[in-house]
């Protein structure tokens, strides 16, 4: 059993120096082991924003701090040691890595004030005292919003093994995929498997096939398909099987045509969800993808005709997709952004004749310190971006939280793949996919009144992208 | 304090005139203001009932009285039961009020010319003397120090055992705060401001802590940065072996077996630069105190002491102004400093936070420090009392078993002058009845500052006064059978009859070593008998005082949190861990097992070094 909630308290912090204090905000995020109850002795991981205003005699002033992606924990023992701690780690505007470490103190005479008041101290890394915060959880208007963002699951999370098992339970109409994009760092080669189950309309039996795509640098990108094979549910480790070729949460190995591949995985960070949890768990939209292992590496030996690739930790990852079938128009978007960081973008419209209409809904997960971004639903949020699909540019732009967000993505026509998908229903899709893609992710905040760069990433013939649509 | 009710009763207790009488009322009320708040209850009941009596003898208030009719009332009230307790408290207080004004019912002219080093001048003509400057402190207050923090060791009061145990962890690598009740003194405060003034700040309750009991005593402790080293007297008895002896087999405290405990006494004479005090400095109180007890032939020498530049300015009780007494506040606190521990002044530890059986901080204000490891340092008295608020008080003899050193003073009265305020405050020391737990102790200062209270009231207590620098003064000590408890609020403190007994033979020793050193007579501080010529007549009025008319006052409390091997008897471990709870060391005078019958700071440092340094 695991509690979930999240918490926002306001108030100031006198840093040191400063003869006055600046508006201090916290928006927590909350995930500890067991019930939520006073006499719980538990510490829970914390993932959250600290906001710290700019000088207060200068209102166009940037921001002092302002980190969505501030980590750390919270012991909380209410009763048995009448105190609950808070520890996170942010950083700063210009760079600097601080951590807030402050209690709540309960007595049980007043136990309101005290369960309310949060005085901190702000340290660096030195354990140098920076500033002395002062916050308070209002009541009136947070004590709602905290209890009804109380969640409760009695499993634990799952893991990445877990996801990336195959769902399919004899229900025919059914699409399953398990693809793994891959950059060599060395030669600048991307590499693209590509392992489906379908399951088709019409109640014919399932089959396993797929295709791997090789993106050598300055050379045209080269594409071999294997299957189909009848669909037989894997045993042991694995998690896929299409005659020789297999996948499971450490391997990817196979042939297709003259490539071959035997890969080992190693990392891969937390699964990321692309779309909502609930979606992917409730199977409730027409499809929906998410990255189980998004960050990971991949070391071993990729053969295609004479050349040999030796891969030695080459960052790519392992995505899932299950539906029916693939989307009318779709643009797809991962971008390794370094040190566990990630985005994820996957924009769609959907094939059902009522959902076709709409335009593109992009759904972005950005990854930054180990926080994903935006806080809220993935869904919710794809209702503040817009995506104009094209080729070979296309963009997704708008609000990431509140944030302003900006996607490019360039697919160099000679370094994509158009590859021809066929759905459950047999209508055909063509996906022009490329491992070898330039993209420019910049996020901006609105500081002092105007908007400005929070963080920016080029990828130059990194980023793995495709666009499909029927053609 | 009413000062107007004071007012009337100063001037019929010191037999000044009203005028002055009104600026030491005034001085006195403020004073008081830093008293607990049942002392200064008691005193203006005191000065209400003086009155009252004037109006029932006379039919009118004191104020109106003639200096005759005054004395008349005082004497009056002096025979009721308690009457004289009551005079006696008003009188200590007016007389510490009178000390540094220019007032102190001494003769205008001649004074002026006899009493070169009167504390009342002292801010008027600063010491001449440079004083060797303070050493850096890393100290912040609480109203500055962040409300939460944390730590790796937190120490509760910065006195001579906290001192030593704040140095040792931060040596060992620890973030130590060390959290302290009182302020931090320099030494431009003590060269700058009355003695009187610097007396109410630097000790607790303003000098005016009281255990009660028959008869009540006065049990000064000091509060500040550097806890009482500040204004102790700076004598340096190392532990006697026949004390550790009995630390190590009846009380099961290895650390105290002498051969180590040495080690570490050496190691603390070191750090505070113990050596016998130079003859040149002692004093003509001093001198005498050496010519009685040899003329006696009794063991006597210039005491050893931690003040290797002393110039005898005579105001250790209220800080030295030249830093010439080495209180912790100058070397383990400095050096505990330098190793990176923190003071945090003006921070009374409310509570200790307990967490699940462990230890896990202090709350002071609204501030608190987590630490895995808290050491209680805050003297005898306010350790089992924090520990009590703590819920720590679980162990039946937490609180218990206060030893104290009772001590009585004597004044004899030379032909020449002795000006005793003018050299060491604390400068011989007679051993002669030591093995009987008796110690003297040649200890002057100015009239007011020192714990002898001339005997009378009115032109009796003014002639006496006025003669004040003719007078020498001893005081002698008792290792006591402990006697004392310490509450939420109070202390008590029963003298035992062997204890009174000593007390007795101590005056009448006292009196001989000044009658053998040329004293023309006596004042043996008891009121029914206050003036002795002969031998004889000490022994008569030694003999004749019970234990409730003595003028006692009582220093060195100590073991209320005893160390021992015994869980049942002693609350503390002999690793200085506190039963019943991790975490929690206690390193102060009330882990010592019994009294050490000697002034106890080496003793003290000693132990904490010793517990500190196996905890480190």
């Amino acid at each position: 059993m695991r509690t979930a909630f999240r918490e926002v308290m306001t108030g100031d912090v006198r840093l040191a120096g400063e003869p006055a204090a600046r508006a201090m905000r916290l928006e927590l995020r909350a995930e500890l082991p067991g019930l939520l109850h006073p006499w719980m002795a538990a510490t829970a991981e914390v993932t959250g924003h600290v906001h710290v205003a700019g000088s207060g005699d200068d209102p166009a002033a940037p921001d002092w701090a302002d980190d969505p992606a501030a980590t750390g924990i919270l012991e909380i023992a209410p009763l048995r040691a009448r105190r609950i701690r808070y520890r996170l780690s942010f950083t700063t505007a210009d760079g600097r890595r601080l951590h807030l470490d402050g209690w709540k103190s309960i007595r049980l005479g007043r136990p309101v004030r005290t369960m309310t008041r949060l005085p901190a101290t702000v340290l660096d890394d030195s354990g140098r005292v920076v500033g002395e915060a002062r916050l308070r959880f209002a009541l009136t208007r947070q004590l709602l919003p905290m209890a009804v963002s109380v969640r409760t699951r009695t499993d634990p999370p799952p893991t990445a093994a877990d996801l990336l098992r195959p769902r399919w339970r004899g229900r025919p109409g059914r699409l399953e995929v398990w693809y793994a994009t891959i950059t060599e760092p060395r030669t600048g080669t991307g590499l693209w498997l590509h392992h489906e189950l379908v399951a088709p309309g019409d109640g014919a039996a399932p089959y396993a096939h797929g295709w791997t795509g090789v993106f050598p640098a300055g050379a045209a990108p080269v594409l071999a398909r294997f299957g189909p094979v009848p669909w037989r549910a894997p045993d042991g480790p694995e998690v896929y099987r299409a005659g020789e070729v297999t996948v499971s949460a450490d391997r990817l190995r196979g042939s297709a045509g003259d490539l071959s591949w035997d890969l080992r995985r190693c990392g891969g960070g937390a699964p990321l969800y692309t779309f909502p949890r609930w979606a992917w768990r409730h199977d409730v939209l027409p499809a929906a993808q998410i990255v189980p292992l998004p960050a990971a590496t991949f070391t071993g030996t990729l053969r295609y005709g004479q050349t040999v690739v030796e891969l030695a930790r080459a960052p790519g990852n392992i995505a899932r997709i299950d539906g029916h079938g693939n989307a009318a128009r779709w643009a797809w978007l991962h971008a390794d952004l370094g040190g566990g960081d990630v985005c994820e973008v996957v924009a769609a419209v959907a094939a059902r004749p009522w959902l076709s209409r709409l335009p593109a809904l992009p759904m972005v997960r950005l990854r930054v310190g180990g926080v994903d971004l935006p806080g809220g639903d993935p869904l919710l949020g794809a209702a503040r971006l817009r995506a104009d699909l094209d080729l070979p540019h296309w963009t997704v732009t708008g609000r990431l939280g509140g944030a302003r967000l900006r996607i490019d993505v360039i697919q160099p026509a000679d370094r994509t793949l158009a590859v021809e998908y066929v759905n459950p229903d047999g209508s055909p899709v063509v996906c022009h996919n490329t491992e070898r893609a330039h993209a420019r992710i910049v996020v901006e905040r609105r500081t002092g009144g105007q908007w400005r760069t929070w963080r920016s990433w080029t990828l130059d013939g990194t980023a793995h992208a495709e666009v499909g649509r029927r053609e | 304090m009413s000062e107007r009710a004071l007012r009337a009763v100063a001037a019929a207790v010191l037999g000044v005139d009203d005028a002055r009488a009104r600026v030491v009322a005034a001085r006195a009320v403020r004073l008081a203001g830093a008293f607990p708040r049942p002392v200064a209850a008691g005193l203006r009941a005191a000065a209400v009932t003086v009155n009252a009596a004037a109006y029932a003898r006379t039919g009118t208030g004191l104020a109106a009285l003639t200096p005759d009719r005054r004395e008349a009332v005082c004497a009056a009230v002096t025979a009721l039961p308690g009457g004289a307790q009551l005079l006696d408290a008003l009188k200590t207080v007016l007389l510490l009020a009178a000390s540094d004004t220019a007032v102190a019912a001494m003769p205008r002219q001649a004074r002026a010319d006899r009493l070169p080093a009167r504390p009342d001048r002292l801010p008027a003509r600063p010491d001449p003397l440079p004083a060797r400057p303070d050493p850096p402190l890393t100290c912040i207050t609480a109203a500055e120090w962040p409300a939460r923090t944390s730590a790796d060791v937190v120490v509760v009061g910065s006195g001579a055992g906290g001192a030593v145990a704040a140095r040792e962890f931060a040596r060992a690598g620890a973030r130590v705060v060390v959290v302290e009740e009182g302020r931090r003194f320099t030494v431009d405060e003590f060269r700058r401001l009355p003695p009187a003034d610097r007396f109410v700040s630097l000790y607790r309750d303003g000098g005016a802590t009281l255990a009660l009991g028959r008869p009540p005593v006065l049990l000064p402790q000091g509060r500040g940065v550097g806890g009482t080293t500040l204004v102790n007297s700076g004598t340096c008895y190392r532990t006697p072996t026949r004390v550790l002896r009995r630390w190590r087999d009846a009380y099961g405290v290895p650390v105290a077996d002498p051969a180590h405990f040495d080690r570490l006494l050496d190691e603390v004479e070191a750090l505070l630069a113990v050596a016998p005090q130079p003859t040149d400095v002692l004093g003509r109180n001093g001198a005498l105190a050496l010519a009685g007890a040899r003329r006696l032939g009794w063991r006597a020498a210039p005491l050893r002491r931690n003040a290797p530049g002393c110039a005898g300015s005579c105001q250790c009780a209220v800080g030295c102004p030249r830093n010439a007494k080495n209180g912790v506040h100058l070397n383990a606190l400095p050096q505990a400093c330098a190793a990176g521990a923190v003071i945090v002044t003006g921070a009374r530890v409310r509570r200790l936070l307990v967490t699940g059986g462990r230890a896990a901080g202090v709350r002071f204000g609204e501030h608190e420090i987590l630490a895995p490891l808290v050491v209680v340092a805050a003297g005898a008295v306010e350790t089992p009392r924090l520990l009590r608020r703590s819920g720590l008080g679980g162990h039946p003899q937490l609180g218990r078993n206060l030893a104290v050193h009772p001590a009585v003073s004597v004044a004899g009265r030379f032909a020449e002058p002795v000006v005793s305020w003018s050299g060491v405050l604390q400068s011989v020391g007679i051993e002669e009845l030591h093995d009987d737990g008796v110690l003297i102790e040649a200890t002057a200062g100015p009239p007011g500052l020192v714990s002898f209270v001339p005997p009378g009231y009115g032109r009796t207590l003014r002639a006496q006064l006025d003669g004040a620098d003719r007078l020498a003064t001893l005081g002698a000590m008792v290792a006591d059978v402990p006697g004392g408890r310490v509450g939420a609020r109070t202390v008590r403190y029963r003298l035992a009859p062997t204890d009174a007994d000593r007390l007795r033979e101590a005056i009448v020793a006292m009196g001989r070593v000044l009658l053998a050193a040329g004293a023309d007579e006596v004042l043996t501080g008891i009121e029914a008998r206050p003036y002795a010529r002969t031998a004889d007549e000490l022994a008569a009025a030694a003999a004749s005082a019970a234990p409730a008319d003595l003028h006692l006052a009582a220093f060195h409390p100590g073991g209320t949190a005893r160390m021992g091997a015994d869980p049942a008897r002693a609350p503390v471990d002999p690793a200085g861990r506190l039963r019943g709870v991790h975490g929690v060391l206690v390193v102060d005078a009330s882990a010592l097992p019994t009294c050490p019958e000697v002034n106890p700071q080496l003793s003290i440092m000693a132990l904490a070094l010793a517990v500190s340094r196996a905890a480190a």
